[in-house]
């Protein structure tokens, strides 16, 4: 008997109905099989019939189309519906955290300087970007953080790209004042720690600048690395005139305070996770480092699909009045065999003759 | 079958005659077995062979060259037992056979019998012997009307005809004409073993058609039909291949039926759609 519960489980976990009180109704079903459309006339003997398959089947199929039809009316009078509920669906993509720099200087353009004219600021850049990078990305899941002077959790990892869209269509608000990205990156990882899934995780860390991290920080990133390993990208938008991330200074200027973003590029190498920067100096750099990471990112994964409520009453009319034509025509198309005379018909004919004569 | 049956008017009894002589001893009308002093003339003999000198034939006598008396013999008049056996078994509904066509041939036939001299007895016959529709052998006069009105009132039903087999038990242990009416649409085998029963008598199988599951026939269109008997029912969806088929199948068991009746040396009279008393005076005319 388990698994009948489990079947029905299976059943009613899918569908529902509305009323379900009409379902007894399901027993009028039968009568299809106790009576049919037609006028039954008599035959002398069933043997003077031919053997003939094509009637026994049109017989069945009336049978059917008339038990169909009842199922069907009594199923949409009780308001058949599928339940809203999530498919797992595989797709390829990443669970992904789009880290984003909320420090005022991605206020200014790749110049350095307050946007003017035709020219983008690196924060419109980015937005313009990631929503296309994200918009060619359907099966991700995205969360949205940013950094500023503290970090600032804006989106958990969501299916729902509309609401991640408009996450991303804020970050070109003007920013703030500093940038702490050991503190984003923390929180960015700590999006993962809930995340079991086997699906590829990123972080992609888009920034112009970074700054130190401090050493319990440090300790503290490797960590969470180390638990969930992610994928890291960055993406530096890098301003002109300033340092990049792979240029080696000269010896004795080598130090993080200088130097802040090389050794930010230094510390994330060193974490021992697949790990990639891109240092993109204008908007098309930007754009080619984020096809790279759209190609890098394309591990199978698993997602759940929300499906809505779809009423089926509709559906259960259209076929039982499909059925219901069937029949119909059926009914139409009755003949009936007439045998040749009652005798009371000529009897009263003859009777009849006489007296009109009289 | 709603109203009252208004029965046609004016029966005509039928003659009929015989291909061979009944016994029996009740003076009737038909020429009959042996030698009489009355009845149907037949031949000369001698006197001496007959010594009955009040039959002496004297134009015969004189005529003779050698001068023998001649006396004329006679075949004696007899009656002969009419009986006319109705299946009622529920195939024979169709149509309201019985109380149509079935009930008027009867009905004639028992007017030609009484008023001929003859009995007339009726047996309706369904699974047994239904004695309510039975009339035993009987020559009273009226006795057409009540063979109607018992026909009319049968309602035939029930699975076979096995009560005929009762019937033939009950005819006269004597030769009789039997008027088998049916529509014989059992086996083939077991109308064998019906007509071996009835071996004794002179019978008539009357087939009880109807062109309507034989002839008229739609040649397109759903047809739901329950059988008489048994109650199963069948969807037939008519077209033109499928009426071919059952046309054909029942001219073959027509067919068939002609053959069974042949080998028996008995030749039937088709009771179609409407009972023509004309096809039945041909018929009893032809002995």
């Amino acid at each position: 008997m388990k698994w009948v519960a489990t079947a029905w489980d299976g059943l009613s976990g899918h569908w529902g109905v509305d009323h379900p009180a009409v379902l007894a109704l399901l027993m009028l079903a039968l009568l299809p099989l106790l009576a049919t459309p037609f006028r039954r006339g008599g035959v002398p003997a069933i043997a003077l019939i031919p053997e003939d398959r094509v009637s026994r089947l049109m017989s069945a199929a009336l049978r059917l189309a008339g038990m169909v039809a009842i199922l069907a009316l009594v199923l949409g009078m009780a308001g058949l519906h599928r339940r809203e509920q999530s498919v797992e669906r595989e797709g390829t993509g990443a669970h992904l955290v789009l880290l984003l720099d909320r420090s005022s200087s991605m206020d200014n353009s790749f110049a350095d300087r307050a946007p003017t004219g035709d020219q983008e600021s690196k924060s419109a850049a980015a937005k313009r970007l990631l929503t296309d990078f994200v918009a060619r990305r359907p099966h991700d899941r995205i969360a949205v953080a940013a950094f500023s002077t503290s970090p600032m959790p804006v989106l958990p990892l969501t299916d729902h790209h509309a609401v991640v869209d408009a996450a991303i269509a804020a970050i070109d608000r003007p920013g703030l004042a500093f940038t702490d990205v050991g503190r984003g990156l923390a929180l960015a990882f700590s999006y993962f720690s809930e995340d079991t899934d086997e699906s590829s995780r990123a972080v992609l860390l888009v920034s112009d600048g970074a700054a130190l991290i401090d050493r319990r920080v440090q300790e503290a990133l490797r960590d969470a690395v180390a638990r969930t390993p992610v994928h890291l990208y960055w993406l530096f938008l890098r301003s002109r005139g300033s340092k990049g991330i792979f240029d080696v200074p000269p010896p004795g200027e080598d130090t993080p305070q200088a130097n802040p973003e090389r050794h930010l590029h230094l510390f994330l190498e060193s974490l021992g996770v697949p790990y990639r920067a891109f240092e993109a100096t204008s908007p098309e750099a930007v754009g080619q480092a984020i096809t790279e990471i759209d190609r890098q990112e394309t591990r199978p994964i698993r997602y759940l699909e929300r499906v809505p409520r779809r009423d089926l009453a509709r559906v259960a009319y259209l076929i039982a009045a499909l059925c219901l034509g069937l029949l119909v025509i059926a009914k139409l198309a009755e003949r009936r065999l007439m045998p040749s005379r009652l005798p009371d018909v000529r009897a009263s004919a003859i009777a009849d003759e006489p007296r009109r004569a009289a | 079958m709603s109203g009252p049956i208004i029965r046609p008017p004016h029966p005509t009894p039928l003659p009929y005659r015989l291909r061979w002589r009944p016994e029996g001893i009740v003076p009737g009308a038909h020429p009959g077995h042996g030698d009489g002093a009355e009845g149907e003339f037949r031949r000369h003999v001698p006197l001496l062979r007959q010594p009955d000198p009040r039959r002496i034939d004297l134009r015969a006598s004189l005529r003779d060259p050698y001068g023998d008396l001649h006396v004329r013999q006679f075949a004696p008049r007899r009656t002969v037992p009419v009986a006319a056996l109705v299946d009622l078994s529920g195939s024979m509904r169709f149509g309201a056979a019985v109380a149509g066509r079935v009930a008027e041939l009867c009905s004639v036939l028992a007017l030609s019998a009484v008023r001929s001299g003859d009995s007339f007895a009726l047996f309706g016959c369904d699974a047994h012997l239904r004695d309510d529709i039975s009339i035993p052998l009987s020559r009273r006069r009226g006795l057409e009307e009540e063979v109607r009105a018992r026909l009319a009132a049968a309602q035939p039903a029930g699975l076979g005809a096995a009560g005929l087999f009762e019937a033939a038990g009950r005819l006269p242990a004597r030769r009789a004409l039997v008027f088998l009416v049916s529509d014989f649409l059992a086996p083939l085998d077991e109308t064998a073993r019906l007509l071996d029963a009835l071996w004794r008598h002179d019978v008539v199988p009357v087939v009880v058609r109807d062109g309507a599951v034989e002839e008229a026939l739609p040649n397109w269109g759903l047809i739901e039909l329950g059988d008489l008997e048994t109650g199963a029912v069948r969807l037939v969806f008519m077209r033109p291949g499928l009426r071919r088929r059952w046309i054909a199948d029942a001219l073959r068991r027509r067919e068939a039926l002609g053959e069974l009746f042949a080998r028996r040396g008995l030749r039937p009279l088709d009771l179609k759609d409407a009972f023509d008393p004309d096809a039945l005076a041909r018929r009893l005319m032809e002995g």
